[in-house]
């Protein structure tokens, strides 16, 4: 209950976060993606249904931010879907080195759906696909897994054990 | 069929996603401008729609008030008109009268009377205009109130004129209503106070009526006022028709000769004996 009070928390502060500080760190057009994570992390740790609520959730905050709920939804409902896939049930009692690759898995799942999604659908610089997709999925998933490794951590490893 | 229920159980998050997805496409569709506008123009023709309907229900409860509005507003254009087609008819009227306009318009002369000689029987006044200012017989003398009297002897710079109010004088006159014709006299006492005769009794006449004189006169044109009638009683024949007179003889002190007399043609007409000659 205590957990999820906190990742309720989380849904509705880390989308003001990412747009207004994390979405400032651009390199070569692209940011990192903390919604991804804070939704990898979910639907991991908690079950692919809960993530693609949580998911589509951050995802339509998001979009109200931006200025595209629609689009921001359909992307947060992919991620956490995808990412749902690294599910760890917490019956199976998996060891600590075990999450974290499902997280990392999750994670870069869901960074580059979000990535492949947002290029596909949305063009606000006008750039050709071909320059736009590559650079969002590497360099974001670059950034965005980097970051991860520093949230993971920072927090979410004692948060996992726990 | 349990099967199918076990194979939704276990794939609930896909059946969540079906329908996250079926959201955003929802606002992306509601994002789009034309969308945004179709449902906004549905939405006006709806709402106009069922006001509409709703006004028409509503005017069958209103229908009397507007009923009697609109038959205000009628009586209100139907007045206009009336005055209207009036204010046509004065003014087709003016413009006849000003284009027959008789010579003798605008040639007034005004006189003083100068010398006046009041009883109770027989009245008489002198100007101070005679021959040498174009006075001759039988010439009108009124002002602006009504008529006074007519000139019956001149000299050259003198005139004696014979007012309403003397026994010898006698004038056409016709009601302005009912348009009764009578003779107009004076007898002894008011001065105020004139009589209209020969007027029968199958007459309409009114009291109130403004008399002005007649085309019957020899001496004057018509429409000069003369009086206002005050009282009307019945004899044998006759009304009995009292007329008070629209000058005040006693503070008369100007009065005007009016050039216009009656076609001197008509006059000798009037005047001819009425008996044939015999023989023919």
């Amino acid at each position: 209950m205590k957990k999820f009070s906190i990742y309720t928390a989380a849904l509705f502060i880390l989308p003001f976060v990412q747009h207004f500080a994390i979405s400032k760190l651009l390199l070569m057009h692209t940011s990192p993606d903390l919604l991804a994570i804070f939704i990898a992390f979910i639907s991991m740790s908690v079950g692919q249904r809960t993530g693609t609520s949580f998911g589509f959730a951050a995802g339509l905050i998001s979009g109200f931010l931006s200025g595209n709920p629609g689009l921001g939804s359909l992307i947060g409902s992919s991620q956490g879907l995808l990412a749902g896939l690294f599910h760890v049930p917490e019956e199976k009692h998996a060891t600590s080195v075990k999450k974290k690759r499902m997280f990392y898995g999750a994670s870069l799942t869901s960074v580059i759906t979000g990535k492949t999604l947002l290029s596909l659908f949305s063009d606000p610089l006008s750039l050709p696909i071909y320059v736009r997709l590559p650079e969002a999925i590497i360099l974001g998933s670059l950034m965005s897994m980097l970051l991860s490794v520093i949230i993971w951590h920072v927090g979410l490893k004692k948060m996992v054990k726990d | 069929m349990s099967s199918f229920f076990r194979f939704i159980a276990k794939h609930t998050a896909y059946l969540y996603f079906l329908l996250y997805c079926c959201i955003s496409i929802l606002l992306m569709q509601l994002q789009r401008k034309e969308t945004l506008d179709a449902i906004h123009e549905r939405g006006l023709a709806i709402n106009a729609s069922l006001a509409d309907r709703l006004s028409e229900v509503s005017a069958v409860f209103s229908l009397k008030r507007d009923n009697e509005l609109l038959f205000l507003q009628n009586a209100r254009l139907f007045s206009r008109l009336l005055y209207q087609e009036d204010a046509i008819h004065d003014a087709r009227a003016l413009n006849t009268i000003i284009g027959n306009k008789p010579v003798w318009v605008d040639q007034f002369r005004v006189a003083r009377v100068v010398d006046r000689r009041f009883s109770e029987t027989d009245n008489m006044l002198i100007i101070n205009i005679g021959r040498q200012q174009g006075v001759i017989r039988n010439m009108t003398v009124l002002t602006p109130d009504g008529l006074v009297g007519r000139v019956i002897d001149v000299s050259a710079n003198y005139a004696k004129v014979l007012p309403v109010i003397n026994r010898n004088f006698m004038v056409s006159v016709v009601s302005d209503s009912t348009r009764t014709t009578g003779l107009l006299s004076w007898q002894n006492g008011d001065e105020r106070i004139a009589h209209m005769g020969h007027v029968p009794l199958s007459s309409r006449l009114l009291v109130g009526e403004q008399l002005i004189t007649s085309d019957y006169s020899t001496f004057a044109t018509r429409g000069i006022p003369v009086g206002q009638i005050i009282r009307i009683s019945k004899d044998k024949l006759f009304y009995k028709i009292d007329v008070r007179l629209a000058v005040d003889f006693s503070t008369l002190s100007h009065v005007l000769v009016s050039p216009a007399t009656p076609p001197r043609e008509k006059v000798e007409l009037m005047t001819s004996p009425d008996i044939p000659e015999k023989g023919r």
